[in-house]
């Protein structure tokens, strides 16, 4: 009986000390700003002395506190994917830059949903950050029943421009976007398009728009499959990003098209689509955001620092090794930015608002 | 002279150390309940960023190999699988254990894995590019027959009664129901709750019905009720031996993980479980199984170590990623510039070459690792069970929080493992559930593909999804597989 006891006893107490563990966490994380500063002004005084020696030498610096703590930076993709690339590539060098640790959390589930979520509703002192791929945000705002809009983030930063690009399966038999379309028009419904991710959908839903054709589109949870499904000849086009171009190609499936302006000196053996007379301007841009309310020194501190890493050239060079087409946009350049592809895709996603998320 | 180069690269005091380190950790994640190979990969990646790529991959996939085994360790010694690929080594394994056989259990579970491992790696080796294109001939309709086989196995591979192990896979189905559905988004059994919308991951559901459960039952025992441990020598060779006369099963076992590991997303847990059932339909000894059958270890612990081959195939020859944790070795490879698919092999020989070699490596360190760490694994039941429940059930929950960093799934995964304890009592067997987790979304989404892809092409769906041999053929698999499930069962109808 003892043992019995003593069981229970054990376990009930090492129960008892995690959950008091988890919610001093919680309470510690939720009030460090207030907790601070009345208890710790040495530390408050000391770290502003820090900061005008700062200041002093850098005049455009403004005087901050920030960051005094480790920053969480969101991501809501699974670990090893492109988003996830670029927000570690951030992190490392934002650390450097603003000399505290920055941890990425990987937040996935519901097409980034989740973890969207959560940045929107995290506090807005600075410590957690998201990173995600523009326009997920948008596409699941308008067609899933979301807690976030694009207003509840302050956008600081983007750093790349990954277009969206539509491939032909090995035995196809179209290589280029004029003739898909015509074998689209002569087998209307017919043609199978897979597509995975937010933007995936949205593109076939403007291809179609665009071409005046009716394609049949297969939903894919993610890009490995869809593509391992494109090369067995199992769909007829993948509606996926341009950097999957060198996977499919070696197999022997086509770049039928990308959406750039021009031919990007990364893929530049593939056709636009514009070259082509298609207008389907879509593509993902990683973006760095705070939730919305953040300080304006905080804004400003981050915007230096990102500023800073934006311009240097082995950042640069870190996405170019990632095969990611790299962009910086700092803190009002990305505002214009988003403000205006959002004018682009809005019409699109409303258009066809019936064909997401039901049949 | 190049191949010279990549061989003495290959055999170099820092291939052997980091691959040495790689299958440490990757044990003793495994080990872990709720950490395994996936989240350890995870965890070291940003630590290979400043390595050479093939030793960073090397670190990886040594990890991915020591993971696939430690799993089996605390299965074996304490019945909690922290993995699903480890549920039938607990299956067989503990109770073993409670015969005083712990260490038998253990040699059976390391000499396995060392060959059901060796044949996936000498598969990538040798065979990459055939059966590359092999995984590319399943497609919806291939994926949605196969998944279904693996759905009516379970029926021959766990519990005493088929209607308790149905019963069991439709509770694992209707879980894997909860949340936005793959193909519409439309909402399924979430009551509008935020957290439920990304459905429940299988980490928290492995951990409330192997974890929570097994420790939620043991409570209510005397703590010395719990093991009776008696450490009873047994000589390596002994079982040795045994293996080397069921060569079968380690061979069948080898095969159903390299085949079946080849497919994108069900990989791992189909083919350990396929094999596992195999063992029971050839066992001259079927109804020892679940009280302790070795063979069940041996066909189970070959497979899941020979996907760990496998499941590179479709990586290293065509970039895609078949499995969670070949999808983060993928990342680690893009971070270094290193572009996937068969050009890997002319443009970066040194990276693939060296890669593929020193994953023999791996099979070599997790054995050095495994038979001689056996002595100090067994300590573990010489531990209190006051001192191991709280223990398990602390790694459990950090287990279950740091999947997805969510207290929801910490939560689901107590609220499953109160289920499980209950299932227990009633003798329901859980494996099937988990089964049905895993297999439920493929099932659904290759079936939701096909019909599209048939209503867009105007066939019925039966005639798309039977234009190809490989497609008829498995269709006829399901149905012979059926059969011999119900001739199997017959006696328990």
């Amino acid at each position: 009986m003892m043992k019995r006891k003593s069981l229970y006893g054990v376990t009930a107490l090492s129960l008892g000390v995690i959950l008091a563990a988890c919610g001093d966490e919680e309470a510690g994380n939720d009030n460090t700003p207030n907790d601070n500063d009345p208890a710790n002004n040495n530390n408050v005084a000391n770290n502003d002395a820090d900061n005008n020696a700062e200041a002093n030498a850098d005049d455009d610096a403004e005087e901050t506190d920030y960051p005094e703590n480790d920053i969480d930076i969101i991501v809501p993709y699974s670990a090893g994917g492109g988003g996830d690339t670029v927000a570690r590539i951030i992190s490392d060098e934002l650390s450097d830059e603003l000399g505290v640790s920055i941890n990425v959390i990987n937040q996935e589930g519901a097409g980034g949903e989740i973890g969207i979520s959560e940045m929107a509703n995290a506090d807005s002192d600075g410590y957690t950050l998201g990173v995600f791929g523009y326009p997920d945000n948008l596409v699941l705002e308008n067609t899933a029943d979301t807690d976030f809009d694009f207003d509840s983030f302050e956008y600081l930063a983007a750093f790349d421009d990954v277009p969206h690009a539509l491939f032909a399966s090995p035995s196809a038999e179209f290589e280029t976007m004029d003739e898909l379309t015509e074998y689209a028009e002569e087998n209307p419904g017919e043609l199978t398009f897979g597509e995975s991710g937010a933007l995936g959908l949205l593109k076939i839903l403007a291809y179609e728009d665009e071409a005046g054709v009716d394609v049949s589109a297969v939903n894919y949870e993610g890009g490995g499959d869809l593509i391992n499904d494109l090369l067995g000849d199992h769909i007829d086009v993948a509606s996926s990003s341009i950097t999957s171009a060198p996977e499919i190609t070696d197999a022997g499936g086509t770049p039928l098209g990308y959406a750039a302006e021009e031919r990007v000196e990364m893929f530049d053996d593939y056709p636009t689509h514009l070259e082509q007379d298609y207008d389907l301007e879509m593509g993902v841009s990683r973006v760095l955001v705070a939730p919305d309310g953040v300080p304006d020194d905080v804004v400003n501190a981050l915007s230096d620092a990102l500023d800073t890493i934006g311009e240097s050239e082995d950042f640069a060079q870190q996405f170019e090794e990632a095969n990611l087409p790299y962009r910086y946009m700092g803190h009002e350049e990305v505002n214009d930015y988003l403000e205006n592809a959002n004018e682009t895709l809005q019409p699109i996603i409303d258009e066809n608002e019936d064909d997401f998320g039901g049949e | 002279m190049q191949a010279m180069d990549i061989l003495v690269g290959i055999l170099s005091f820092e291939v052997f150390l980091i691959v040495f380190a790689g299958v440490l950790i990757g044990v003793m994640v495994g080990a872990v309940p709720g950490l395994n190979g996936a989240i350890g990969i995870s965890l070291l990646l940003p630590l290979t960023f400043a390595m050479e790529p093939q030793i960073g991959l090397l670190l990886l996939g040594g990890i991915y190999m020591g993971g696939m085994y430690g799993g089996s360790i605390t299965a074996i010694l304490l019945n909690v699988p922290g993995d699903v690929v480890a549920a039938p080594a607990a299956m067989e394994g503990y109770p073993l254990t409670r015969q005083g056989r712990a260490k038998e259990a253990l040699y059976y579970s390391i000499f396995s894995s060392m060959f059901g491992g060796l044949i996936g790696v000498l598969v990538l080796i040798f065979f990459t590019p055939p059966l590359a294109n092999f995984a590319l001939q399943f497609g919806p309709a291939e994926m949605f027959f196969i998944t279904l086989s693996g759905l009516i196995i379970i029926g021959a591979i766990a519990g005493e009664n088929i209607y308790k192990s149905f019963f069991a896979a439709l509770i694992g189905l209707f879980i894997s129901t909860i949340g936005m559905d793959m193909a519409t988004a439309t909402e399924r059994f979430t009551f509008d709750s935020q957290a439920l919308r990304a459905g429940i991951p299988v980490i928290p559901i492995v951990l409330g019905m192997f974890c929570f459960a097994e420790m939620f039952h043991n409570l209510g025992k005397k703590a010395n009720e719990i093991v009776t441990y008696k450490d009873q020598q047994i000589k390596r060779m002994t079982v040795f031996k045994d293996i080397v006369k069921n060569k079968w099963l380690v061979i069948k076992g080898g095969f159903f993980g390299t085949v079946i590991g080849l497919l994108p997303g069900v990989g791992t847990t189909l083919a350990v479980f396929m094999s596992y059932g195999e063992a029971k339909r050839v066992s001259k000894r079927r109804e020892e199984f679940e009280k302790g059958n070795q063979e069940g270890i041996i066909a189970a612990e070959s497979a899941n170590n020979a996907t760990v081959g496998s499941t590179m195939v479709p990586l290293l020859a065509l970039g895609v990623p078949g499995s969670p944790t070949t999808a983060i070795i993928a990342g680690a490879l893009i971070i270094h510039g290193i572009i996937l698919g068969p050009d890997l092999f002319v443009n970066r020989p040194d990276v693939a070459y060296t890669f593929l070699y020193g994953m023999l490596f791996t099979v070599v360190a997790m054995g050095i690792i495994g038979v001689f760490g056996i002595k100090y694994f067994a300590y573990i039941l010489k531990i209190r069970m006051e001192y191991i429940v709280p223990t398990v059930l602390v790694f459990a929950l950090f287990g279950a929080y740091s999947f997805r960093n969510s207290v929801f799934d910490v939560l689901a995964a107590i609220v499953i493992g109160i289920f499980g304890a209950l299932f227990k009592k009633l003798n329901v067997p859980l494996a099937p559930v988990i089964i049905g987790v895993v297999l439920g979304p493929l099932i659904e989404t290759n079936l939701t593909r096909s019909m599209t892809i048939a209503e867009a092409q105007n066939l019925p769906l039966l005639q798309y999804m039977l234009t190809n041999p490989l497609a008829m053929f498995l269709f006829a698999l399901v149905f012979v597989i059926l059969y011999i499930v119900i001739r199997m069962r017959r006696r328990t109808f």
